[in-house]
C-alpha cells in the first residue's frame, strides 16, 4: 500500500518536473512579452500590453508575419496531394520498399538543415526564382514532406485492407473508390499531416534564412534579424503571437481528429 | 427412405424445379488458382441453383476465401470459368458485377453513418436519389437496425455493425449474396443468433446465397447445400443430411461431426457390406467409397464411427439388435448435461480409445471411470473407405 503511493509520489513529481522543463522557454517568454519595462527580463518589471501594440503598429513584423503565413499555406497546398498519394502508395506497397521507406522516413532527422538549404538554395539561385515567396514554401515543403506521408502511412495503415474491395463490390470503380472511400478514410491522417506541415513551415528557420531575402523575409528570420540589432520585449511579444499561431492549430487538430493519433501507433 | 433421401425429394419436387432446365445462379467450371507455383484452389467445379443458401465449409487454408474472392471478381481464376446467371464473369470487373459481400472484418466506411453506408451501393449503381432514403430505411429495418441509422460506425455494437454490413450487401438487390467468414469473431451467443438472422433474411428475400465458414455446426444449420473444401480440392457437395449421414470420403467425415477412427484391413466384403478386421476384433461396416472403387479383401482401410452412433451398455447386459460390438473400459467421463461423453479404452488396446455420446432417457444411468461396458453400433454408421 505504501509502496504503491511513494510510487504514485515519484512518478506524480517526475512528471511535473517534465512538464515544467518543457513549457518553461514558453512561459519565460510569455511572462517577459508583458514587461513594461524598456529591456527584455524575467520575471517582467511590471505588467503592461504596450510591446503587443508596438507589435501591432509595426509594419515590418506584420507583413513578415503575413508572409510566413504565405509560405506556410504554400507548402501545406503542395504537400497535401503529393503526401497524400505517396503515402498511400507506400502503405499499400510498405513491404516491397520497407527499408528504402524508413531510410526516407528518416531524412528530416538525420540531413543536416544546413545542407538541404544550401542544394535547395543553389537550385533555386539557378532556376533564378530567388526573391518570390513560392521557393520558399516549396522548400520547407521538400524538407518535411516526410512527415506529412508518415501522418498518411500510420492512418492507411490501420485501415481494413478489404475497405476497397467493399467499395467495389458496391459498385463503385477505382475512381470513385479513391475519392470517396479511401481519400475520406484516411482523412484523419491527411489533416494531422497538413496541420504539421503547416505549422512546421511556419516555423521554418535555418533554410528560409538562405532562400528570403529583403522582399520576402518571413518571421522566424525577422526576430533573428532583430535580435542581432537590439533585444526589445516585442520580440517577446511576437513569439508569443506566434506560439499561439502553433497552439491554436494543435487545438484545431485535436477538434477534427483527436491527438491520441501521436499517442498510439493505430 | 433414409432422411436424407425424403430431403432430396421434398426437394426436386418443388414446382419450378421439375420444370424446364432452369440456368444456374451460380456455375464454376474446373476453376483453379494458382499463387507463385501453389494451387489454392484446383479443379473446382459446382453449380448453384437461385435462392439456395450454399455454405463452403473448410478448414483454415484450404481455399474458401479464394474462391470466393474469385466469384465476387476480386481475383482472376488461373483457369477456368465462372458463370453468374448464365453469363460467364471472368472479364467482368467487380464493380460491374451484381454481387453482395459481406467480408470477414466487415470493411465498412469508417467516415460514414449506418444509413451512408447502406446508401453507398445506391448510389454508385445509379438508383434514382428519391428512391434511395426510403429503400435505405427499408433495408435497416429488415436488419432491425432503424433506430441507428444515424450512428457512426464505431459507434454501434459488434452485432450492429454485421447488421450494417448485411444490409449494404443486400440493399441494392444484388443476384448473388457472399459471405466470407463474417460471424468467426462474433462471441458463441450472438454467433448462433446472427446465423438465425441470416437464414431469415435469406429465406424473406429468397437470394442466392454463398457462405464461407469453418464452423461445421452453422454449415449444418444455415445452408440448403454445403460443399466441403480440403487442401484447395472440393471434397463433397451435398445438401447437410447427406454430407452428414453419407460423407463422400474419410476426410470429410472426420471434419463434419465427432468421429472416431479405425484402421484395419478387410476380411470380407459382400456388396457394401463389409468386415474390417481391426485389434480388436471384426467389426461389421459399410462401404463408402463412390460407385467403381469396390471393397477389395485384404486391402487396408478405414472405418469412421460417429461419436453419438455408439450405444453403451454395461457389460453381460447385451443390447440387441446392434452389429457390433466390442469390450472397453471407461477411462474418462464428462457430463455435460443432454449428454455424457465418454472416453472408452478397448479391451487389451491401451492406445486405442473411442470417444462416445451417450443418454439414457429412461435410466439416467452415467458410467463410473473404471467400468468395464459393451460399446455396439449398426453396420451402416461404421462407414469404411480405402486408404488410398
Ligand atoms: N494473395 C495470395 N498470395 C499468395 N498466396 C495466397 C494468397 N491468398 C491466399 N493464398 C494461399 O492460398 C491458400 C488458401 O487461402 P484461403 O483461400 O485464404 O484459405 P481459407 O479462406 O480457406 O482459409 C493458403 O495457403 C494461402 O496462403
Ligand atoms: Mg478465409
Amino acid at each position: 500500500m505504501r509502496e504503491a503511493r511513494a510510487k504514485r509520489l515519484v512518478i506524480g513529481a517526475l512528471v511535473a518536473l517534465s512538464l515544467l522543463i518543457l513549457s518553461a522557454p514558453t512561459l519565460v517568454v510569455l511572462g517577459a512579452s508583458f514587461t513594461a519595462g524598456n529591456i527584455i527580463a524575467f520575471p517582467p518589471d511590471g505588467l503592461s500590453l504596450k510591446w503587443y501594440e508596438k507589435v501591432a503598429g509595426a509594419s515590418d513584423l506584420r507583413q513578415a508575419f503575413w508572409r510566413s503565413l504565405q509560405v506556410a499555406l504554400i507548402c501545406t497546398i503542395v504537400a497535401v496531394p503529393v503526401g497524400t498519394l505517396a503515402g498511400l502508395a507506400l502503405a499499400k506497397h510498405r513491404v516491397r520498399f520497407s527499408n528504402a521507406l524508413q531510410v526516407y522516413l528518416l531524412l528530416p532527422f538525420t540531413i543536416p538543415l544546413i545542407g538541404s538549404g544550401i542544394g535547395l538554395m543553389l537550385l533555386f539561385g539557378e532556376a533564378g526564382v530567388l526573391g518570390s515567396l513560392w521557393p520558399v514554401g516549396l522548400a520547407a515543403c521538400v524538407i518535411n514532406l516526410p512527415f506529412m506521408i508518415w501522418a498518411v502511412t500510420a492512418s492507411a495503415g490501420a485501415l481494413d485492407p478489404d475497405l476497397e474491395l467493399a467499395a467495389a463490390s458496391c459498385g463503385a470503380p477505382p475512381l470513385q473508390t479513391f475519392l470517396l472511400v479511401t481519400v475520406p478514410a484516411v482523412a484523419p491522417g491527411i489533416i494531422t499531416g497538413s496541420l504539421l506541415m503547416f505549422i512546421l513551415a511556419l516555423n521554418e528557420f535555418l533554410v528560409s534564412l538562405l532562400l528570403v531575402d529583403a522582399r520576402t523575409v518571413t518571421l522566424p528570420v525577422q526576430i533573428y534579424n532583430s535580435i542581432r540589432s537590439i533585444i526589445t520585449p516585442d520580440l517577446a511579444a511576437i513569439s508569443v503571437v506566434f506560439i499561439a499561431c502553433a497552439a491554436l492549430a494543435i487545438l484545431a487538430l485535436d477538434r477534427l481528429v483527436g491527438l491520441d493519433i501521436f499517442l498510439k501507433s493505430k | 427412405m433414409s432422411a436424407a433421401a425424403r430431403a432430396m425429394a421434398a426437394d426436386s419436387s418443388a414446382p419450378d424445379r421439375a420444370a424446364a432446365p432452369v440456368v444456374p445462379a451460380v456455375s464454376v467450371r474446373d476453376v483453379a488458382m494458382v499463387f507463385s507455383g501453389q494451387a489454392a484452389v484446383a479443379d473446382a467445379s459446382f453449380d448453384l441453383a437461385s435462392g439456395r443458401f450454399l455454405t463452403i465449409l473448410g478448414p483454415s487454408g484450404s481455399g474458401k476465401t479464394t474462391l470466393l474472392r474469385m466469384i465476387a471478381g476480386f481475383q482472376r481464376p488461373t483457369r477456368g470459368e465462372i458463370a453468374i446467371n448464365g453469363r460467364p464473369v471472368s472479364a467482368v470487373p467487380p464493380h460491374k458485377r451484381r454481387v453482395g459481400m459481406v467480408f470477414q472484418k466487415l470493411a465498412l466506411f469508417p467516415h460514414m453513418t449506418a444509413a451512408e453506408n447502406v446508401a453507398f451501393p445506391l448510389k454508385m449503381r445509379r438508383f434514382d436519389a428519391r428512391e434511395i432514403p426510403a429503400r435505405v430505411a427499408r433495408y435497416l429495418d429488415l436488419v432491425h437496425l432503424g433506430p441507428y441509422a444515424d450512428r457512426r460506425i464505431h459507434e454501434l455494437s459488434g452485432g450492429q455493425q454485421q447488421r450494417v454490413a448485411i444490409a449494404r450487401a443486400l440493399v441494392f438487390e444484388p443476384d448473388l449474396l457472399l459471405l466470407d467468414e463474417p460471424l468467426a469473431a462474433l462471441d458463441r451467443k450472438l454467433r448462433e443468433e446472427m446465423q438465425l438472422e441470416f437464414r431469415r433474411i435469406q429465406k424473406e428475400l429468397c437470394i442466392t446465397t454463398i457462405n464461407v465458414t469453418h464452423d461445421q455446426r452453422e454449415a449444418l444449420v444455415v445452408s440448403d447445400e454445403v460443399i466441403v473444401m480440403d487442401r484447395g480440392r472440393i471434397q463433397q457437395m451435398a445438401d447437410p443430411i447427406s454430407a452428414y449421414r453419407e460423407p463422400a470420403n474419410a476426410f470429410v467425415a472426420s471434419f463434419i461431426g465427432v468421429t472416431n477412427r479405425i484402421e484395419g484391413r478387410l476380411s470380407d466384403a459382400q456388396g457394401d457390406a463389409v468386415t474390417l478386421d481391426t485389434p480388436f476384433g471384426p467389426c461389421a461396416g459399410r462401404w463408402g467409397a463412390p460407385a467403381g472403387r469396390s471393397p477389395r479383401v485384404g486391402e487396408a482401410a478405414t472405418g469412421m464411427l460417429r461419436a453419438e452412433q455408439i450405444r453403451v451398455a454395461p457389460s453381460g447386459e447385451d443390447r440387441g439388435g446392434l452389429d457390433a460390438s466390442v469390450s472397453a473400459e471407461i477411462v474418462d467421463v464428462i457430463f455435460e448435461g443432454e449428454r455424457v461423453v465418454y472416453e472408452a479404452r478397448l479391451a487389451g488396446r491401451p492406445e486405442a480409445t473411442l470417444r462416445v455420446f451417450d443418454h439414457d432417457p429412461l435410466g439416467h444411468a452415467v458410467q463410473p471411470v473404471g467400468a468395464t461396458v459393451r460399446l455396439g453400433w449398426n453396420r451402416r454408421d461404421l462407414i469404411v473407405f480405402p486408404n488410398d
